[in-house]
């Protein structure tokens, strides 16, 4: 289970209303596939994997100069906040970014929708 | 004959005539060729065995039944590169392109001058048997039925610019165009080793033994007689395979040191001289539809700078999966990039890097040191550059290179900033796939692992046959030159005293 803080992490990185055909991270079921990612990933898979989303919600605040966590910024800066870490200097930093969105892609490019919205027979 | 290590009661201590370690390209072909001697083979795979029907085209679900370390290997070294291999029956040849290509003259040139190799891998006679495997594998070029738009556009490119590019030879037999290649081929069309060399070796009487780990070498003095392992079935039961004649090992250039330091093969060059081919691709968004996800995965390459430049540029489908994690931005501004990518199209540069670094066993599992040395980095950023050049004469309206330090969009007239990208491989994304050298061949016990008869140095009856034994990479895809020397391999181990 996603605790608050990691789910705002994940609606900031996939939010809803963003296009009619492309649904937001929990409006895709994002909750069932991170019960399966925890029942059956890697322990390594897991361990990086919350730990890009730990630093996305205490470290990519204060990459805009914003007291973390990322939860208590509004959606604009929520997502500011995440794009610096793309662009960090720092390699660590860019990959957990790069982590983190590969893993939320292992979910949103197999959905059925959003397949279908880019002329993928899903 | 069938033994699921997954399932209890598969066997405690079998005897075979020859027990190959490995169902990939080189275990399936020496599985092939000693079967046809009439004598008992046993193939040992670690991965399950996974029916065709049964592939799925998600990238999660695929990457942990089918893929080692459920796709997240990685060599550690600079920058992090995850390592791609299948695990599986058939091995890589299951999720791989099955994009063939013929050792180059000019590659094998300097194994038979510089490393002394040209009596034990003749050209000659790999070449006969290239000729065999690709009539048994209906090896042909890619035709334009299948291409879809994202291999036409490299068409386009190569007529507009006139450089050397072709559609891709592959051992493919009836393509359907679903660009599932790197998930399976849920059509069977792919010639991959579970659908042909496997299912031949076991007409002919050998036993294919999956979800079974083989741990370490068995000796009786400096004599390879068997096997040892572990089925995966609950508890973990431990398995014995006898060899009478021989054991022969192609689990691939990262599991074949690991398995023979564990069995006491000392060499200070075992795990070492690794070569790779670090691809690295960029997308070009067109202005019309171009939906990669129809038409052959790789079905056109550009080898117009693979001498002068040790590199090569190659179509590729991937998944959304794959695709979305590499668009720029988070949030709205990714989402709205995921709905350019019906429009997008992804070649990559697959480079021949002089890098070497090495493969070791450690307590956390293995470990693949690798980093591009500066040489690398500038011509990667030249094919990077030859790539941009391509897509702008295919009409490409921009390039998004996902390099960290350059813009995130080019436009038609600035792909020579790709030859200013950071000379630093942490501001790339790369794969690792093609993987060699690390128990290399060598005429004398000083300078390798293996001999020229394939036989490791100092042992007896415990033979090599996979890409490990090569002294240097190749500069094209090993899938093909992997078993023509398989096949060179398991003739002369065959014809061998043992």
């Amino acid at each position: 289970m996603l605790n608050p803080r990691q789910r705002a992490v994940i609606d900031a990185l996939l939010p809803a209303g963003v296009d009619p055909g492309l649904p937001g991270a929990f409006e895709s079921g994002f909750d069932e596939f991170y019960a399966d990612f925890e029942r059956s990933a890697l322990l390594p898979m897991r361990l990086s994997f919350k730990a890009a989303l730990w630093a996305s919600a205490w470290l990519s605040p204060m990459l805009i100069c914003r007291l973390p966590p990322l939860s208590r910024l509004p959606r604009e800066e929520r997502e500011r906040a995440l794009e610096a870490m793309g662009k960090s200097r720092f390699y660590l930093v860019r990959q957990l970014l790069l982590l983190l969105k590969a893993v939320c892609s292992f979910h949103y490019g197999a959905h059925p929708q959003v397949r279908r919205t880019l002329g993928m027979t899903p | 004959m069938r033994i699921d290590g997954s399932k209890p009661g598969a066997f405690k201590d079998e005897a075979f005539d020859y027990v190959i370690v490995g169902s990939g390209a080189a275990g399936a072909t020496a599985a092939r060729m000693l079967s046809d001697t009439g004598r008992s083979v046993a193939v040992i795979e670690e991965g399950p065995a996974i029916d065709p029907k049964e592939f799925r085209n998600e990238i999660f679900p695929t990457f942990k039944r089918m893929f080692r370390d459920q796709g997240s290997q990685v060599a550690r070294g600079r920058a992090f590169i995850p390592v791609i291999q299948g695990r599986c029956l058939g091995g890589s040849t299951v999720i791989n392109s099955a994009i063939v290509w013929r050792l180059p003259d000019d590659v094998w040139q300097p194994w038979r001058d510089e490393h002394g190799l040209g009596d034990a891998l003749p050209l000659a006679e790999l070449h006969k048997n290239w000729d065999l495997i690709e009539r048994e594998l209906s090896v042909a070029r890619t035709p334009p039925a299948v291409w879809g738009e994202f291999n036409r556009l490299m068409d386009v490119a190569k007529k507009k610019l006139g450089v050397s590019a072709e559609a891709i030879r592959r051992n493919v037999k009836d393509c359907q165009a679903s660009a599932r290649c790197l998930t399976g081929c849920p059509t069977s069309a792919k010639q991959s080793m579970l659908v042909t060399y496997l299912p031949y070796a076991e007409k002919k009487g050998a036993t294919l033994i999956t979800s079974a780990k083989a741990r370490e070498i068995l000796w009786e003095g400096d004599r390879a007689v068997g096997v040892a392992g572990a089925f995966e079935s609950p508890g973990r039961p431990r398995f014995r395979a006898r060899a009478r004649k021989a054991v022969i090992v192609a689990a691939s250039a990262i599991q074949t040191p690991g398995l023979l330091a564990r069995s006491g093969v000392d060499s200070p060059h075992l795990g070492e001289h690794f070569q790779a081919h670090p691809g690295c691709a960029m997308t070009g968004i067109f202005p019309n539809k171009v939906v990669m996800w129809r038409g052959a995965t790789q079905g056109y390459d550009a080898d117009h700078h693979r001498q002068d430049g040790r590199f090569k540029i190659e179509t590729i489908a991937l998944q959304p999966e794959i695709v979305f994690a590499r668009l720029p931005g988070a949030g709205r501004r990714w989402m709205r990039a995921m709905l350019e990518t019906p429009n997008a199209a992804i070649w990559a540069v697959q480079m021949r890097a002089w890098a070497h670094g090495s493969v070791r066993e450690r307590f956390f599992g293995t470990d693949i040191q690798f980093s591009l040395t500066p040489r690398d980095l500038v011509q990667l950023r030249r094919g990077l550059r030859f790539t941009a050049e391509l897509f702008f004469a295919a009409g490409a309206k921009e390039v998004w290179p996902g390099i960290h330090g350059l813009p995130e969009k080019i436009l038609p007239g600035q792909e020579w900033m790709l030859e200013t990208a950071p000379a630093d491989s942490r501001s790339y994304s790369m794969i690792l796939s093609h993987l060699f050298g690390t128990a290399r061949m060598s005429l004398r016990r000083s300078d390798g692992v293996v001999g020229p008869d394939f036989a490791v140095h100092g042992s007896k009856n415990l033979f090599v046959v996979d890409s490990s034994i090569f002294p240097t990479n190749t500069g094209v895809n090993p899938q093909h030159t992997i078993m023509g020397i398989a096949m060179l391999a398991a003739r002369r181990i065959s014809e061998a005293r043992l």
